[in-house]
């Protein structure tokens, strides 16, 4: 009787008729291991203290898909590793770097942000209130070294620096040498110039002008701002489309307009949104002139050769409408340091001084990325490569760059520009309409 | 003594006397990935929510702005007739091809499974990457591939992106290109269903393949032909992908469609408020094809 109870006992089971009890026991337990197992992962254990969580976006990171920048982060990653006893655990966030500094933001503003992490410098004064004041920028680095416009971004209101910028760039004027003696230096020049160029069957004058943030920053701004225009006021409100910052920003419309209608600029520039677009036209050999970034140097070397680039091809500021006060738009990367952890933050500063900040670190970043250093002095440097073009972005970058204002609104000044200038470009709409439905779509 | 220990056993709770634990699983997954995210999307749409402020207060406004933007309208005609033209093509180039593939299968013609093989491929390619091949064969410069026949026969050089109307129609091409192939698997599957008797009596009695098409085929095919409407209007509507990478939208707001402008809210303009009211609209416009779609089914088992 009592073997056959129990064996109908075992059949229940194997029939997996366990009792509720039985079966809320089992759940209760698996809940309160999984829950014993998060506690000792999550602990404040002594190796947790050991660990820097440092964030990029992924072709900042040991998961990019260049080659020569995974190899360098990785030996100079392990060299500061053995030498500081940390242990760095690389965090990697979107390619999308707006949505990147986005999702940072918020994740700031709740407390929850890495140890350091990479922040788009013209967005960098929005972390100001959540990033660490830095009083030691790290062995052998000074405010002093980083081009005016650099420091003005590291440093808060209250003049305390609060990030250590590692990469910039720069806008120009690329130009023909073989088909231009002189670069264009005005507005009226340019559409002198670029009739002559137009009627010899050539592209005379290109620009991104497409739905992406280069129609702004490498078309619209410099020539607004070598007018003086300003977007946004002090407090961040957009003041573009008020007095002389209207008449500015209507001049750019009609400039922009006056070199289609000329036929010195092609209707396809609209579908252009980032400076690379214009890699094919520049390597056709049928364009004389366009608006770019110094990134490209090394991309159109790729394509038409290092010597025939450099033979052709001349750099000069984005013309300006008066011919001399000229301006440009600069832009790079920040880290900006969260962690609240004194000896944390030291570690931070010690391990970016060591990969990307001090003099060491920025040359080697800016070797192998083929980037320009914030820090002015990094170019005297004899390890710094460079290219043919270095001491021209030079001193463009520390006598016409500017950066973008960093208020809230700026996103949608520059969505809505973007629609504007195609509008305009196409014949869609009139410059004064378009900047009146920027105005109207931003609150201006 | 036995007949109790039975009965306690049989009054034992087992997990395999109810559905409940083996639908939990899914269920959970169900509310975490797809009810909860809804039910966010749907509550920051009453906010003035931004992607780089933590604060936020509830509100109509961005419904109110939205219907009131010219732009927000703009979008909303411009995608239905991106919808309209992909979907009419799409299904009608989708049939035009089943039929001849089976046609071709009827009737031991070689090479219908290459023509088969060659129209899924338009189907398996990301949509990033139709959108870049398709950049390239519109490419406006001296190296595009279109212009350059263009130039060859003397059409001159054809503003296939950069003039609004012109990029609204190759966007739509492209898309045509892309999707035809998925019509052409339904209803191609559907071809195989239709009774062999039906058709061969059709031929019997003198119908010729016009009649035997449209009076025969057809109508035996109207449920596929239904379900492939709405699927292909659905994934029309949702649509992003491609346009994003061949146009971005432009020029101007040319071939902006809605699940594009909602990105463009959220992740440019970083008004995630907006661009949630805007998701809500496109989630609203699928539900109803839905509804629609689950009416017909309905309809159909109760005939049935």
């Amino acid at each position: 009787m009592k073997s056959r109870r129990v064996g109908r006992r075992v059949l229940s089971r194997n029939a997996s008729g366990i009792s509720r009890r039985d079966f809320l026991k089992l759940s209760g337990a698996g809940v309160a291991g999984l829950a014993l197992m998060g506690v000792a992962g999550c602990g404040p254990g002594d190796e947790l203290q050991e660990t820097l969580q440092w964030q990029a976006i992924p072709s900042y990171s040991l998961e990019g898909t260049d080659q020569a920048r995974v190899e360098y982060l990785q030996e100079a990653i392990a060299r500061w590793e053995e030498e500081h006893g940390y242990t760095i655990e690389p965090l990697v966030t979107v390619a999308d770097i707006g949505a990147a500094n986005a999702r940072l933001l918020e994740q700031a503003s709740q407390g929850r942000a890495p140890d350091t992490a990479m922040v788009d410098s013209y967005l960098f004064p929005r972390f100001y209130e959540h990033v660490q004041p830095l009083e030691d920028l790290g062995e052998g680095v000074s405010l002093d070294d980083y081009f005016p416009f650099a420091q003005d971004l590291m440093t808060d209101d209250a003049g305390e620096v609060r990030g250590l910028m590692f990469t910039t760039d720069v806008r120009v004027l690329y130009y023909r040498r073989d088909l231009i003696d002189t670069p264009p230096a005005s507005w009226d020049e340019v559409l002198e110039l670029g009739r002559d160029l137009a009627n010899e069957g050539l592209d005379a004058y290109l620009f991104p002008a497409g739905r992406d943030e280069a129609t702004m920053t490498t078309t619209v701004l410099p020539l607004f701002w070598s007018q003086g225009g300003e977007l946004t006021d002090e407090e961040g409100n957009p003041v573009f489309a008020e007095g002389a910052n209207r008449e500015a920003m209507i001049n750019v419309l009609e400039y922009i307009r006056s070199c289609v209608q000329e036929g010195i600029t092609p209707q396809r520039v609209t579908t252009y949104g980032l400076e690379t677009d214009l890699n094919g036209d520049a390597a056709s050999g049928n364009t004389a002139m366009f608006h770019g970034g110094n990134w490209q140097v090394s991309m159109l070397q790729e394509i038409v050769g290092e010597e025939e680039f450099v033979e052709q091809w001349g750099v000069a500021p984005i013309p300006a409408e008066d011919g001399s006060s000229f301006a440009t738009t600069s832009g790079g990367q920040m880290w900006g340091i969260f962690t609240e952890d004194p000896e944390k933050r030291e570690a931070a500063i010690s391990f970016l001084n060591a990969v990307f900040v001090g003099d060491e670190g920025m040359t080697g970043w800016c070797n192998v990325g083929g980037y320009l250093p914030p820090r002015e002095t990094v170019f005297d440097l004899p390890e710094y490569e460079g290219n043919e073009y270095t001491d021209s972005f030079r001193e463009h970058l520390d006598q016409y760059a500017r950066v973008r204002p960093a208020a809230e609104v700026y996103e949608s000044i520059s969505a809505e520009m973007q629609v504007a200038l195609s509008g305009v470009i196409t014949g869609e709409t009139e410059p004064e309409q378009a900047l009146d439905r920027v105005a109207a779509a931003v609150g201006a | 003594m036995e007949k109790v220990a039975e009965e306690k056993a049989a009054s034992r709770w087992r997990p395999g006397d109810t559905p409940v634990p083996w639908l939990l699983p899914l269920a959970l997954v169900l509310v975490l990935v797809f009810v909860y995210p809804i039910l966010e999307i749907l509550r920051l749409s009453f906010t003035d929510a931004s992607l780089v402020r933590p604060e936020y207060a509830y509100t109509l406004e961005s419904y109110i702005t939205l219907l009131r933007s010219p732009d927000f309208l703009s979008t909303l005609r411009i995608t239905f007739i991106f919808v309209f033209a992909s979907v009419v093509f799409q299904v009608l180039l989708g049939f035009i091809i089943a039929l001849v593939v089976d046609q071709g299968v009827r009737r031991g013609l070689r090479g219908t499974i290459v023509t088969r093989t060659a129209v899924l491929s338009a189907w398996a390619i990301p949509g990033v990457i139709i959108g870049i091949i398709w950049s390239i064969l519109y490419e406006e410069s001296a190296a595009g591939i279109l212009n350059h026949l263009a130039n060859l026969v003397g059409f001159g050089s054809i503003p296939f992106l950069s003039e609004p109307n012109t990029a609204l129609a190759s966007v739509t091409v492209a898309n045509i290109w892309r999707g035809t192939a998925f019509s052409m698997i339904l209803i191609y599957a559907g071809l195989q269903t239709l009774p062999e008797d039906v058709l061969e009596a059709a031929k019997i009695d003198g119908a010729n393949a016009w009649q035997r098409l449209t009076r025969v085929m057809i109508p035996l095919l109207a449920p596929v032909l239904f379900i492939t409407l709405i699927i292909v209007t659905i994934e029309t509507f949702n649509t992003f992908d491609m346009v994003m990478a061949l146009t971005g939208g432009g020029p101007g707001r040319g071939t902006e469609v809605i699940a594009l402008s909602i990105y463009y809210q959220i992740f440019q303009q970083l008004n995630l408020g907006r661009g949630a009211a805007a998701a809500v609209m496109l989630l609203a416009v699928n539900m109803i094809i839905t509804f629609v779609y689950l009416r017909y089914i309905e309809r159909r088992q109760g005939i049935e």
